[in-house]
């Protein structure tokens, strides 16, 4: 009973000391704001006149100019090929997709139960189709790395007659493709130097191909420079036929080929 | 009954629809376009046989099979197959050429040059192929044969033509360069003189002997003249070497500082003079007549250059409005349009397919700027440019070579002014003289 009464008188005691009245806290608050007053005059002083408001910092321009640098688009030289460094052993992925090699599991090892474990059968958790999350088929690539992909023994080239636009070794055109396939590779290059992209109007940025039909003479000097079919851009066909109109001369045609010219269906592919 | 006649009409057309087809001539077709890969053509060169067994011909074979590398090497156009690649048995005839051993990694060429060489009783002769080894029915594209004394420089000309068959041949009927000179200045001999060598350093020898100082030399279009500045009694003049006198010829004098000769792809010679007061551009014919001048201004116009293709344009450095900077103008002087917008722009040359300029150029000029001057190219037409040389010292004196692949410029990348060459995209950079100081090279039409 007597220490009852006490706890009670310490409890008394406490209550006094944790809630004292608001009135104690005046002066700690006065101190506070004056001193909250203080930094915030001392700041903006700091910022008008130490730290020199309203000079120049940076971003703000003036000083340096700036260099414009623009590239010639096509150099007359044969383009420099991006080279596979590896001769022997490639790592592209070349014109077939390769079917991925299949790991085959070991079968794994069934623990022998002991004699006396306890064996509880669980049921395996069946997968059905559903539960499987539907996963996108990866693009394929179609780049052709230097070097690789065509046939590898071939022709030097492959692009006789046969369709529009497509490859054949033979077809209704003549076998001059698959003769003198580096005559077909020499007109290729050169008229695919001569060709100057910056000449199409920039805002196109794609284009249907061109077709562009002339004549390769026994001396070599194209003529009948004809547009087959227009790719609907004006600047663009016209680039092509100044492409040809630039060259000369292919060089003659070969030496035992008996006809005296030969015609040529090229195209121009436009994309930027 | 009229049905039966009809069938038969309809037949007898198409027969002779089909006959018609077939009598008329064939007509050969190529199906090709652009975005098929242009890439360089791969080829195989390998070491010519001795055809003969003469003492000479071991020495013989290596000059021939070193010049003809470097020739297919120089070319530019193509990817050559390195000599470790190559089967042990390399053919000297067509009947000795194993095709699958060629045509399949690890040479895996397209093209196959191979042949033979022999020397006989002080004869030399050469037998050469270039074999298509993937197209095995029909794999010849060229059968050549040279004959000529035994000797190495006559075995080196041979080289350089067969390389140049071949580079005509797959280059799109684009002539090679190998036999092609390069002409310039140096003071080797203890005079500024003009001297000349092959285009890949070979043969260096003195042209003039003066005993002054001669500059800026130009060969002429077809090759028989040089003409070059020299300073004599009376000045700066523009002088003239015959080679098919092998000698000086006269040419008038003007006056005043003649500089800078060139010529046109029709024999005209631009030139500066300053006969009147000023620097200015002139034209007169070949002979030295019928002069006419084309710029009207106080500020120096010197180094004028022709558009080789057209022969209607010129280029030149004026100083008309402090640093000298490039200007081009049709040939009677109209049409006058400044091309480099700042900097030390010097020293012009129109390429060959009347396309590019290459130039000096130091893009910032000033003390403390960065950069030197550096062999720039640039589209006439749009104005763009592309740098070729880059933190490689003073480069100067650009040249154009006449397959317009090649330029020859002067560089002091290394520590001395010498002659080099690189191909026009700045690659394969090879330096062509090393003896004393060499400059202003000139680069033969053909």
């Amino acid at each position: 009973m007597q220490t009852a009464a006490v706890t009670d008188i310490d409890m008394h005691y406490n209550d006094i000391d944790v809630y004292s009245g608001p009135g104690q806290l005046r002066r700690p608050l006065l101190w506070s704001f004056g001193l909250h007053l203080a930094f915030a005059v001392f700041v903006v002083l700091y910022a008008t006149f130490i730290s020199g408001f309203g000079r120049n910092s940076w971003g703000s321009g003036g000083g340096g100019d700036a260099m414009g640098a623009t590239l010639v688009s096509s150099v007359p030289l044969p383009a420099v090929p991006a080279e596979t460094t590896n001769v022997l052993a490639t790592e592209s992925k070349g014109l077939s997709k390769s079917q991925p090699t299949v790991q085959e599991k070991e079968p794994e090892a069934i623990p022998i139960p002991d004699k006396n474990t306890k064996t509880k059968i669980r049921p395996a958790p069946v997968k059905t189709e559903t539960q499987r999350k539907p996963e996108p088929e990866p693009a394929e690539s179609n780049q052709i790395p230097y070097g690789e992909g065509g046939p590898v023994s071939g022709p030097y080239t492959m692009n006789a007659g046969g369709a529009k636009g497509g490859f054949g070794f033979t077809g209704s055109g003549g076998d001059f493709g698959s003769r003198y396939s580096y005559y077909v590779q020499a007109v290729q290059r050169r008229v695919t130097e001569n060709w100057l992209k910056y000449e199409v109007d920039p805002r196109i940025t794609e284009a249907k191909r061109v077709y562009v039909t002339f004549d390769i003479a026994r001396d070599g000097h194209p003529s009948n420079v004809e547009i087959e079919q227009s790719s609907g851009v004006p600047s663009l066909d016209q680039s092509a036929v100044r492409a040809l109109q630039r060259i000369d001369s292919f060089g003659p045609l070969p030496v035992d080929y008996s006809g005296s010219k030969v015609s040529v269906e090229f195209w121009f592919d436009f994309k930027r | 009954m009229s049905n039966s006649v009809g069938r038969i009409r309809s037949l007898l057309i198409a027969v002779a629809l089909v006959l018609l087809a077939a009598a008329s001539p064939a007509q050969d077709w190529i199906r090709t376009g652009t975005g098929l890969g242009v890439e360089r053509v791969r080829l195989a060169a390998a070491d010519f046989k001795p055809s003969t067994t003469d003492a000479q011909n071991s020495q013989l074979l290596k000059t021939f099979n070193d010049v003809l590398w470097n020739d297919l090497d120089n070319a530019g156009i193509f990817d050559l197959v390195s000599k470790s690649f190559y089967p042990l048995q390399e053919p000297g005839q067509p009947s000795e050429v194993n095709f699958p051993a060629w045509n399949s990694p690890p040479p895996n060429t397209s093209m196959l040059a191979f042949g033979n060489l022999g020397a006989a009783a002080g004869k030399v002769t050469v037998q050469g192929w270039l074999y298509d080894v993937k197209n095995q029915a029909s794999p010849q594209v060229l059968g050549k044969q040279y004959a000529d004394n035994a000797t190495t420089d006559a075995v080196r000309v041979i080289a350089h033509r067969f390389a140049d068959e071949i580079i005509f041949r797959l280059g799109g009927g684009i002539p090679g360069i190998a036999e092609s000179k390069i002409f310039f200045v140096s003071e080797r001999s203890g005079h500024k003189e003009i001297w000349m060598m092959d285009y890949d350093g070979a043969n260096q020898q003195e042209v003039t002997h003066l005993g002054s100082i001669s500059l800026s030399p130009r060969i002429s279009p077809d090759g028989s003249r040089l003409a070059f500045s020299s300073i004599n009694k009376g000045g700066w003049e523009i002088m003239m070497y015959s080679f098919d006198l092998n000698r000086m010829v006269g040419f008038p004098r003007f006056g005043g500082m003649n500089l800078s000769p060139s010529w046109s792809p029709d024999g005209k010679i631009a030139f500066s003079s300053s006969r009147n007061g000023y620097p200015n551009i002139f034209v007169i014919d070949g002979s030295g007549g019928n002069s006419r001048r084309l710029t009207n201004d106080k500020g120096p116009d010197v180094s004028p250059t022709w558009n080789r293709k057209t022969g209607s344009q010129i280029a030149f450095v004026s100083g008309r409005t402090g640093l000298p900077q490039i200007y081009t103008m049709e040939a009677d002087g109209t049409n006058l349009q400044r091309i480099t917008d700042q900097g030390y722009a010097v020293s012009p040359n129109w390429s060959p397919n009347g396309q590019f300029l290459t130039l000096s150029w130091m893009r910032k000029y000033g003390p403390g700027e960065p950069g030197s001057n550096d062999i720039y190219l640039m589209d006439v037409a749009s104005k763009q440019w592309v740098q070729l040389t880059h933190d490689a010292g003073r480069n100067d004196f650009p040249c154009w070579s006449p397959d317009g692949r090649h330029i020859v410029f002067q560089s002091h990348r290394g520590g001395s002014d010498q002659i080099w060459s690189m191909l026009a995209d700045g690659s394969s950079v090879k330096q062509l003289t090393f003896k004393g100081a060499n400059t202003q090279p000139n680069w033969s039409w053909k």
